[in-house]
């Protein structure tokens, strides 16, 4: 590897991939990619790894995603110049598109009659059809309940427009000429990656170029598995539950992380729940998939920061999931709502990585992805406009040299919230509350991020509101290693008036003039032992208004008056002998699961079930759980 | 009338002195003096006194004296500020921590949000609400804001900002919490959100509110303490203070509303670039300001300085149109080591102090500056400003043990230094270049600041910029500026969710115009305005909007058509399409005022003499030694021409031709070097 052309290419890698990023936003039309940002552009290696991502604009968390599944289903061999395959199946390509709402662009870039590489782009389109307006509805529970799916195939042929595949697309979505738009920018930045590819081995020599490309790919490898080495080898297993919409219900969460000597790691899933039929599945095929990894990645980010951001990170991570568990969905799973799922692998996996680190990393963040947004008629045109009002997620964990990030949680930590006046301008709605909300924060040496809290205010006639991703209005995050564990969710309609009503996890809801919505987030995790947490941090809390000072009293072992910590008091306080914590503090109503349904036993159901036709597994596991509650 | 322009900076502080209308830009005179932090006040003094002592200028003179300060800046970004208080409406309590919650590096694990300027404690709740019409939803209750800020007060808070929501459209409760807190507990000083920037986003008003609070109390003592010394000393001086948004006002202003100032320092150096650029022709310009630790780029296009809405100032954002600036965490004391197998370059700087080892001043660790000299760029026998005389055995000593680590030589491995900066500038500046829409080919590189006439030339051969230009005043160029500054006021009206009449907004056009005049009146300023009106418009639905200038009878007018029909054009400007036929919404107006100031004019340089024969020195390109010659720039007559690989020496710093550059004098005696 050489030292000196690695780091620049690394760079001019870097450099055309933000471009193509920067020339498709500034073109794109619709408001989830101008907004949101959820889109991106970048270029991948003949073998499907990404070496030129963009860090700057758009989704940065598909980096370690393979674009080769979805060549191989047309044939690489068939390619000419000019071509770009289009697919938003996720049930081909080998898990490159993980739910119908992603469209995804390849675009082969020939040298001298050879491809040298894969210009790749998406974005999520704001709707491709399906039962609802944006297509997505988390209790959706089959694809075709989520718009069209189209198996990857050729937009154009050497430069023509497949006319017939576009039509079909268009028949087929509410908003066909906005995706369009889109779909326009992202290929700017597909021939604009072309052309400084091309650029770059006029200037530096094919050869020369691809060697870059290797060396980049495998400076990612070298970097993660150095920052890999920091764990220690061995096999750790971590579980945990989403929650079912209606009843009681949940859905059972394994994973199983084998560290292995020289930086490698190895996750399994094996024994987690099958294909529910909700829309919360996600596919990952056969490579290994960063939904399957994504603290193990972050780790390395976070432990080796210069890691070039590139493909090569994966190399040393390998993943498994089943097929038809809900992390490896089969045909035809529905997948809108999935990222809560993500999030829970995610949890599970962080679980097994506070094992594997020597003193741990981080507690468990509050696991939600919401998203609120309000559907409203247009007084004047009649016109049904939708607006999305805050993302809605709660605290991360609190980690091990910091406090939890109050608000938000790691694995979503790109989102932005909008401003209330700006909400309030654009909808019938009245904020009257976008806080933290005290009292709610785990205890722990580095305690867990905080609760939000909103309250939304009907003016309007009548409003639609509609939440994904919400979760964890039973099971807490986890708290570590002493920490406490983090606080449920809850909605409240109507508070304090005579209808007031608990409401809990709700997917759509129609608010009549008039009517107020109270949610509150999930909080996350604490970390460390809340008796040894600095008495002067435990104070500016209280004297904050985020804790009291009988909190302060029981969770922290801080005795405060007034203004001042009493020392004296707070030592006393503290030198009384407690009970060793176990590691991971799961809460109440997970303990009581457990009693039930020992993580052993939800394996071997899980198993058992995955066994059977896939049409019968829901119904077998629920069976299975109606005669286990049934029995003593 | 003289004008004098005044730019501080961590280790000068430098002077451009222009004499009047006789002389033109030619005969602007630099000086560089030491600053005096943390009292940067005497370095401008001992600057003026000498100027009064070399009969530049006399005691009574009238005279225009444009200063550049970032006392403001750096208060907010150490946070050295005093207690402040926020009052809020009801349920924001958490409005600065919250901010736009998302944090910045959301990969790593151990991501910390900024602290908010002030903690929660010094944040109350007050309960009071407008709504998004103006409405009053719940009158405000005096009595709570006085007791929320007697207890500010007792806290030890030294001013209280205003931030109630919707107050952008409706200032009534700001207003009135005013006003109330004033009658209860006399001359509080107190910040309203909606008299600093009145536009729409809580978060970003409330944290102007308390950053003009912040700086103004850094801010008012400097310039009480310069105006008292000018009314002593050069009792015919006028003072001004140069803004973030390329513009000057007058003190007492700066003193008001000292927000405008806080990214004032490199927006000059912009404006700069603007006036010299329009002087050789030149519309379409990339600025590169390269100093000790970071470079600053921005961008001149069809003349025109482009103005940024998200601006950056320490932790906070800044809403209000700003000369947009982007930083590159890449300078002359960027720091070279190795990670695992490859050569990388910062992000950590040595900084001023040590500074780079050839410094002599103890610095320990290889920098680009030490490889500059090592290639022969920088020369141990030209002194740097100030007098220090760079040792290159220093400069070998620190970089042999990264040499033998990669298996080059010393002078290779300095070029390799160089060559990854370049590389680190490249991987910031194209994709800056390609948000705005515009390819490197199109434009003319501008650069000045310490390091920069070393790099720039290297930096455009590699990111495809043809032409290069090297200011004859390249080493006081942001003092240049403020000579070249008009004053300049934005002001803006967010309408978001009204239904507007071609009279509402023709008479929301007429208040801007009120506003912005009588503060060009307040500036004392006796020139013709100039007006430039804007709408930001969007297509419905969207949530994006853009700025279409419309003409100041259109805004007169009202002319809805007119603002629709250049909202549409500026659409397919940017974004290469547009959609005539679709609903629009207009988010807010604006207007820019300006009103010129003398400054120098295009004359051109003599004819001159032959030029000095370049002394013969050695240098490194393209991976060998070569032979090139080293020419003194005051020798060289305009029109002096010559194909590089060669040095031109000014007398601090040393501009680097490429191999490929061709090097000539412009007609106003500035460096021109183009891509053969």
């Amino acid at each position: 590897m050489d030292p000196v052309r690695t780091e620049i290419m690394r760079n001019r890698f870097a450099a055309i991939a933000e471009e193509a990023s920067n020339v498709a936003y500034r073109t794109a039309y619709t408001t989830f990619v101008k907004q949101t940002q959820d889109y991106q552009v970048a270029m991948a290696s003949v073998a499907g790894e990404f070496f030129a991502y963009p860090m700057k604009s758009g989704v940065t968390s598909s980096v370690c995603q393979n674009v080769r599944g979805v060549v191989d289903e047309i044939g690489i061999e068939t390619l000419v110049p000019g071509d770009i395959i289009l697919t938003n199946d996720p049930f081909s390509g080998d898990a490159l598109c993980t739910h119908t709402m992603d469209i995804h662009l390849l675009r082969p870039v020939f040298r001298d009659g050879a491809i040298v590489a894969f210009a790749w782009a998406f974005i999520h389109a704001s709707d491709i059809g399906g039962a609802v307006p944006g297509s997505i509805a988390p209790t959706s529970y089959e694809v075709f309940q989520e718009g069209v799916r189209i198996r990857p195939g050729l937009l154009y042929r050497a430069g023509e427009l497949n006319t017939a595949m576009w039509n079909f697309f268009a028949d087929n979505s509410r908003i066909p000429d906005l995706i369009w738009g889109d779909l326009q920018a992202m290929m700017a930045g597909l021939a604009l990656l072309d052309q400084r590819m091309n650029e770059l081995c006029a200037r530096y020599g094919t050869p020369e170029v691809l060697e870059s490309v290797a060396d980049v790919l495998a400076l990612g490898e070298l970097k993660a598995r150095e920052a890999l080495r920091q764990l220690t080898p061995g096999q750790y297993r971590f579980s945990d539950y989403l929650e079912d919409y209606r009843g009681d219900g949940h859905v059972f969460i394994h994973a199983c992380m084998t560290v292995e000597e020289g930086g490698s790691v190895a996750l399994d899933f094996t024994g987690s729940d099958p294909v529910v039929r909700l829309a919360m599945n996600f596919v990952t095929g056969k490579r290994a998939h960063p939904f399957l990894c994504m603290p193990v990645i972050n780790f390395i980010q976070t432990i080796e920061p210069t890691t070039p951001v590139n493909g090569g990170i994966i190399r040393p991570i390998r993943t498994h999931a089943p097929i038809g568990t809900l992390m490896n969905a089969e045909f035809p799973a529905a997948m809108g709502n999935r990222w809560v799922a993500v999030m829970r692998c995610y949890d599970a996996i962080l679980g097994c990585l506070n094992q594997a680190y020597p003193g741990g990393i981080a507690a468990c963040g509050a696991g939600q992805a919401g998203i609120i947004a309000a559907s409203g008629v247009d007084g004047r045109t009649g016109r049904r406009h939708v607006s999305v009002v805050e993302p809605f997620i709660g605290g991360s964990g609190g980690r091990r040299d910091a406090d939890g990030l109050d608000g938000i949680d790691q694995p979503v930590a790109f989102l932005r919230s909008a401003p209330a006046e700006v909400v309030e301008s654009e909808t019938s709605l009245v904020l009257r509350r976008f806080s933290y909300e005290p009292g709610r924060a785990a205890p722990g040496l580095h305690r867990g991020g905080h609760s939000m809290r909103i309250e939304l205010e009907n003016r309007g006639l009548s409003t639609t509101i509609t939440v994904r991703g919400l979760d964890r209005f039973r099971f807490q995050p986890f708290g570590l290693n002493g920490g406490a564990s983090g606080s449920a969710g809850s909605t409240v309609l109507n508070p304090g008036a005579q209808s007031e009503r608990n409401i809990g996890k709700i997917d759509v809801l129609e608010l009549a003039h008039g009517d107020t919505l109270l949610m509150i987030t999930p909080s996350g995790g604490g970390f460390g032992d809340p008796f040894a947490r600095d008495p002067a941090l435990v104070l500016a809390e209280v004297l904050d208004g985020l804790l009291t000072t009988e909190a302060a009293r029981a969770g922290y072992g801080v005795v405060i008056n007034g203004k001042t910590v009493d020392m004296a008091a707070t030592a006393a306080l503290r030198a009384v002998p407690r009970p060793t914590p176990p590691q991971f503090t799961i809460g109440p109503a997970r303990q009581a699961l457990e009693r039930r349904w020992p993580e052993a036993t939800s394996r071997a159901m899980a198993e058992a079930v995955l066994a059977l036709p896939a049409g019968l597994r829901p119904y077998r596991l629920a069976e299975l759980r109606r005669e286990g509650a049934a029995t003593p | 009338m003289i004008r004098i322009g005044i730019d501080i900076g961590g280790t000068f502080t430098d002077f451009a002195v222009w004499a009047g209308e006789a002389a033109g830009y030619t005969a602007v005179h630099a000086m560089k003096v030491p600053s005096t932090p943390p009292d940067f006040a005497a370095g401008v003094q001992n600057g003026l006194e000498k100027l009064l002592a070399e009969g530049r200028i006399a005691a009574d003179d009238p005279m225009l004296i444009v200063h550049g300060t970032t006392v403001s800046t750096n208060a907010v970004i150490e946070r050295s500020g005093p207690p402040l208080a926020l009052l809020v409406t009801a349920g924001f309590r958490d409005v600065l921590d919250v901010a736009r919650l998302r944090v910045d590096r959301p990969v790593d694990l151990f991501a910390r949000r900024a602290p908010p300027i002030i903690p929660r404690r010094m944040v109350f709740e007050i309960g009071e609400r407008i709504l998004a019409d103006g409405s009053i939803d719940r009158a405000l209750d005096t009595a709570e804001v006085v007791a929320a800020a007697q207890a500010a007060i007792a806290q030890g808070a030294a001013a209280i900002a205003v931030c109630f929501l919707h107050a952008y459209r409706n200032p009534a409760h700001e207003a009135a919490a005013a006003a109330a807190i004033r009658d209860a507990l006399g001359a509080v000083d107190v910040v309203l959100s909606h008299e600093v920037w009145p536009q729409q986003s809580e978060y970003e008003r409330a944290s102007a509110a308390l950053l003009n609070a912040y700086a103004r109390r850094a801010l008012s003592g400097y310039l009480a303490a310069l105006e008292s010394w000018l009314a002593h000393r050069l009792p015919n001086a006028r003072l001004l203070v140069t803004k973030s948004n390329g513009g000057v006002m007058a003190a007492a202003e700066a003193t008001r509303m000292p927000i405008h100032t806080l990214l004032s320092g490199p927006a000059a150096g912009v404006t700069a670039a603007q006036a010299l650029g329009a002087m050789l022709g030149e519309a379409n310009l990339l600025t590169m300001d390269m100093g000790g630790t970071s470079t600053d780029i921005s961008l001149i296009r069809d003349g025109g300085i482009m103005v940024s809405h998200d601006g950056r100032v320490g932790d906070f954002p800044l809403m209000m149109p700003v000369t947009a600036i982007e930083a590159i965490g890449a300078g002359g004391g960027s720091i070279a080591w190795r990670d695992g197998p490859v050569l990388k370059v910062g992000p950590r700087s040595a900084g001023a102090r040590p500074g780079p080892a050839c410094y002599g001043k103890g610095g320990t660790q290889p920098t680009v500056s030490d490889a500059y000299l090592l290639c022969g760029y920088l020369r141990e026998d030209i002194p740097l400003a100030g007098g220090l005389t760079l040792r290159r055995d220093l400069a070998e000593a620190v970089v042999a043990p990264l040499a033998a680590a990669i298996g080059r030589t010393v002078e290779a491995t300095a070029e390799a230094i160089i060559a990854v900066a370049t590389a680190n500038m490249l991987a910031n500046a194209l994709p800056f270049i390609a948000r705005l829409g515009v390819a490197p080919a199109e434009l003319t590189l501008m650069i000045f600041g310490g390091a920069g006439a070393i790099h720039g030339p290297l930096l455009a051969a590699e990111i495809g910029i043809g032409r290069v230009v090297v200011p004859r005043l390249a080493s006081v160029f942001c003092g240049y500026g403020c000579l070249v500054s008009d004053l300049r006021y934005d002001v803006i009206r967010t309408v978001h969710g009204r239904t507007l009449a071609a009279a509402d907004v023709a008479s929301t056009f007429a208040e801007l115009r009120a506003e912005a005049e009588s503060w060009l009146t307040a500036q004392a300023s006796a020139a013709i305005p100039g007006y430039d009106y804007a709408a930001d418009v969007r297509y419905a639905g969207q949530s994006f909007d853009v700025a279409a200038r419309i003409t100041p009878e259109a805004a007169a007018a009202g002319d809805l058509a007119a603002i629709a029909a250049a909202f549409h054009a500026e659409h397919e400007r940017l974004y290469g399409h547009a959609h005539p036929g679709q609903a629009i919404e207009i988010i807010a107006l604006r207007l820019r005022i300006e009103g010129a100031l003398p400054r120098p004019g295009a004359v051109a340089l003599p004819p001159g003499t032959e030029a000095a024969p370049p002394r013969p020195v050695r240098a490194r390109f393209d991976g060998a030694e070569r032979d090139v010659g080293l020419h003194d720039w005051a020798s060289l007559p305009p029109f002096w021409s010559a194909p590089g690989p060669l040095l031109v020496a000014q007398e601090t710093a040393t501009v680097v031709v490429p191999p490929g550059f061709t090097a000539t004098i412009g007609t106003f005696g500035d460096l021109i070097l183009e891509r053969s």
